[in-house]
């Protein structure tokens, strides 16, 4: 009797940490691509399973974007009106808001780059079969150095090296709270673009693990974890929300980080 | 006996602090909307931005968690 009861429960831990190994597995970079539990395929070019996505998801929007920009209609209709729309808010609610309007008329495009980007990296991980890179710290590491090189190298060639580092003293603060001031100003800087990283990174990562880890509930507990199915449905859906979102935060800090750069001291 | 590791007692911490911090979030926006219904688009995308905030700074916490286990 209790031999049995402490046989279910190894039983079960040994299933929860072989669900553990298929999570880490099928959430990681890996050289090799999991179509199916059974069909392995190795990804060529010594390529990893999150360069191949990017790769694929830049490539789709430049074809599928770059024909869409070239249609020559007064009124768009279609995906192409969707587009717009997206572009429109970016341009007229995210991006010249903080920066002006030259500026932001200049930038626009840039931010509509990493919002799209990254909603469609976002929303391709979602479908079955293939991989989430912004799930990995690498790739969104790089797009928040993307916003970090716009914060340091644009602003020093937009404003001058010496305006740059004035722009660190907010205007109006006594001369020894400066020495304290200017350097936690400069360290906010690039934490707030590694939280940039992070945050995006975090968000993408844990949705999925949570989708992984009820699914796995089935493989522990069997017909009993039926309910965790419900659970799964739903956090699947929040994902779609969740992708959207965080792109646009991505965008929106990226596009307000930027114009305290470019425009110091208000 | 407890099994596992402290790191589940933190990330459960973490998601106290992301529930209470997002609550009052949502509680301010959902006053503010009653008081003002004429801006509640405004109010709606402020909310989201910080409630998303809010949730950046808790997922943060939980990767340290999982990095901790």
């Amino acid at each position: 009797m209790q031999s049995n009861s402490m046989d279910a429960v190894n039983l079960v831990q040994a299933k929860s940490e072989a669900v553990q190994a298929y999570m880490m597995h099928h959430v990681m970079d890996s050289p090799t691509w999991a179509w199916l539990p059974s069909f392995h395929m190795a990804v060529p070019f010594g390529l990893k399973v999150h360069a191949v996505m990017m790769l694929a998801v830049a490539l789709l929007l430049i074809v599928v974007l770059g024909r869409l920009g070239r249609r020559k209609q007064a009124v768009p209709t279609g995906l192409l009106n969707a587009v717009e729309f997206f572009a429109k808010y970016i341009r007229d609610e995210m991006v010249v808001p903080f920066l002006g309007e030259k500026d932001g008329h200049k930038m626009a495009p840039m931010f509509c780059t990493l919002f799209f980007f990254i909603l469609i990296m976002n929303l391709a991980g979602l479908i079955p079969c293939l991989y989430t890179a912004t799930s990995n710290l690498g790739v969104t590491a790089a797009l928040a150095s993307i916003t970090l090189g716009f914060m340091i190298f644009g602003a020093m060639y937009r404003n001058g090296v010496v305006a740059f580092f004035k722009g660190f003293a907010p205007p109006g603060i006594p001369g020894p709270m400066l020495i304290m001031i200017v350097p936690i100003e400069i360290i906010s800087m690039f934490i707030r673009a590694m939280a940039l990283a992070i945050r995006l990174f975090a968000n993408m990562l844990a949705g999925h693990l949570v989708i992984y880890s009820l699914l796995g509930m089935i493989v522990m507990f069997g017909f009993y974890a039926a309910p965790a199915l419900l659970g799964a449905l739903g956090i699947y859906l929040l994902e779609v929300f969740v992708s959207f979102l965080q792109a646009y935060i991505f965008t929106l800090l990226s596009a307000i980080f930027i114009g305290e750069r470019y425009h110091p001291a208000h | 006996m407890l099994t596992g590791s402290v790191a589940g007692i933190g990330a459960g911490l973490v998601a106290i602090g992301a529930g209470l911090g997002i609550g009052w979030v949502g509680a301010s926006a959902v006053g503010a909307i009653a008081r003002q219904p004429e801006m509640t688009a405004k109010i709606q995308v402020t909310m989201l931005i910080v409630a998303a905030l809010v949730e950046g700074t808790a997922l943060f916490c939980a990767v340290i968690c999982l990095l901790g286990k």
